[in-house]
């Protein structure tokens, strides 16, 4: 094995595979290696695919053409606590209607398409190939050996999509050799087997439509939150914890998960179901304070590899910025192979487009918010708060009722005290 | 869900080879062993009686959850596996 291409890319996830179209469709050979059986097999995720605008304009029908699941049309929220909740949804007419605002779907199918159109458009997939070093020839990058084989795979510019652990960014000196356990967080998901009839009926839907709801106060007093998304003919349910606190709380994420789809209130969601496979994967969610450097001598970083994940705590972005982020990774290497120049100099262009873009600009916007949701109040007191005003607004039993606003007052002063509550309300103000 | 049946819910292709190699004089000396409960795949096993940590890669995620919250850098080897082994999802 010794093969001279003009660009690898490593990962045929979201990132690489969008880079690997980008390039293969100006011209160039591309080497796209994938490390599972086929590109998808070992990836997961919880949550909703966004609309990519720049997938959309390579494929004017993308949403045709993927092997989507549903569309979303409702969204929720829901505070949690013991066996009581509050929830709040909205349902949208515009996200019944194309273009819609979101999907769910299927990553072993999903990320195995946008593969496959990479290799229409003549990139190379190379699979079951884990990369293993980098090479370098007179102090530049030359290309990459795979763990196990004999032999190189050559090429001036790698871009390291190989997700968020990222070793390829990690050998180029381009990220830090540890991780801040405060930066990362991980999912863990069960994939829940229901017939479409019954998913139908049970979540208000019709035709493709799908719910999409997140939870909060329902991890057991460690931060994060849940999730619960509907497919065609299952849901998808999970929970997602922040290490820091995860691995200091003594608790286990399946434990943890355990009592979540046990909760009365989703335990009637999932009931009838079917556990069907378990997954689970961290989740780079520092925001713009953990991008590590983006550029390097012969080499481009992109997706999850880069950090470039937004989780506000009210959307969760991660795929879109992945798949934009590999674009214009790729638009970069097809002008450096115009100029002959593959130094970090040369590559800079990577950086200038993405702080162009709706990627870094959204990542800066929200660049407090992974701060804000380093909060155990939010996680414990606040979901208790609201689940305990709600009850007693709408609890009638004989006895006088209080003013509104003062029973506010008297819970919130019991439950956070009143300095914290000012002060979470303005770190929140601040962050989003 | 009992994740003593994960091999019942989740494809492996396991490789003879461990991905994940620890150094277990240096979990003895940890104040944390995050592993042991952040691990979403109960890899980790701390014996209290014989003072040993046990790794077992067969039913890894391949999650990196471990690589994150081990403060003591306790691997002399944390790569993912040779092409074509580990885990294998079919519809998550």
């Amino acid at each position: 094995m010794s093969t001279a291409y003009d660009a690898i890319v490593v990962g045929a996830g979201p990132a690489g595979s969008s880079a690997a179209l980008t390039m293969a469709r100006a011209g160039l050979r591309v080497a796209l290696v994938e490390r599972g059986t086929f590109p998808g097999e070992k990836n997961m995720f919880g949550g909703v695919l966004h609309r990519l605008p720049s997938l959309e304009e390579v494929f004017p029908d993308f949403w045709e053409r993927a092997p989507l699941e549903r569309h979303i049309v409702k969204k929720g929220v829901t505070f949690m606590t013991g066996d009581s909740s509050f929830s709040t949804t909205i349902e949208a007419g515009n996200f019944d209607r194309p273009p819609y605002n979101g999907y769910t779907i299927f990553r072993p199918r999903f990320d195995r398409w946008l593969a496959e159109e990479a290799v229409k458009s003549g990139a190379t997939l190379i699979t079951r190939a884990t990369v293993d070093e980098l090479v370098s020839r007179n102090g530049r990058l030359a290309g990459v050996t795979i763990l196990d084989r004999k032999g190189e795979l050559s090429a001036p510019v790698v871009v390291a999509a190989d997700g968020v652990l990222s070793f390829t960014a990690k050998k180029a000196g381009l990220r830090q050799p540890t991780f801040d356990p405060g930066q990362m967080a991980v999912g863990v998901k069960a994939l829940i087997d229901m017939p479409r009839e019954l998913i139908d009926d049970r979540f208000g839907l019709v035709r493709d439509q799908g719910f999409a709801n997140e939870f909060v106060g329902c991890t057991g007093g460690v931060r994060g939150g849940g999730f619960l998304y509907t497919n065609y003919d299952s849901l998808s349910i999970g929970l997602v914890f922040h290490l820091g606190s995860l691995r200091t709380s003594g608790k286990t994420p399946y434990d943890l998960l355990n009592a979540f789809m046990e909760q009365p209130q989703v335990d009637k969601m999932i009931r009838g179901g079917r556990l069907q496979e378990y997954s689970a994967h961290v989740i780079p969610e520092g925001g713009f304070n953990m991008i590590p450097e983006l550029v390097g001598d012969g080499i481009i970083v992109a997706g999850d590899a880069a950090a470039l994940c937004n989780a506000t705590g009210v959307n969760l972005e991660g795929i879109n910025l992945a798949s934009h982020s590999g674009v214009l990774a790729g638009r970069a290497v097809v002008a450096a192979h115009q100029t002959g120049d593959f130094s970090r100099r040369g590559l800079q262009v990577y950086r200038e487009l993405l702080d162009d873009s709706y990627v870094i600009k959204d990542l800066k916007l929200y660049r407090k918010a992974p701060h804000m949701l380093h909060n155990d109040r939010i996680y414990n007191e606040y979901p208790e708060l609201v689940c305990g005003m709600m009850e007693y607004i709408y609890r009638i039993d004989g006895a006088p009722k209080e003013n509104l606003s003062k029973l506010f007052l008297k819970t919130a002063r019991e439950k956070v005290g009143l300095k914290n509550l000012a002060a979470d309300a303005f770190s929140a103000w601040r962050a989003l | 869900m009992n994740i003593d049946e994960i091999f019942d819910y989740t494809s492996f292709t396991i490789d003879r080879e461990p991905h994940i190699v620890l150094d277990p004089q240096v979990c003895v000396g940890c104040d944390n062993r995050g592993c042991t409960n952040a691990c979403p795949a109960r890899c980790y096993t701390w014996s209290e009686e014989e003072k040993k940590m046990t790794f077992v890669h067969d039913g890894c995620l391949e999650c990196g959850t471990c690589y994150v919250v081990c403060h003591r850098n306790a691997f002399t080897r944390w790569r993912y596996p040779r092409g074509g082994f580990g885990v294998a999802y079919r519809m998550t």
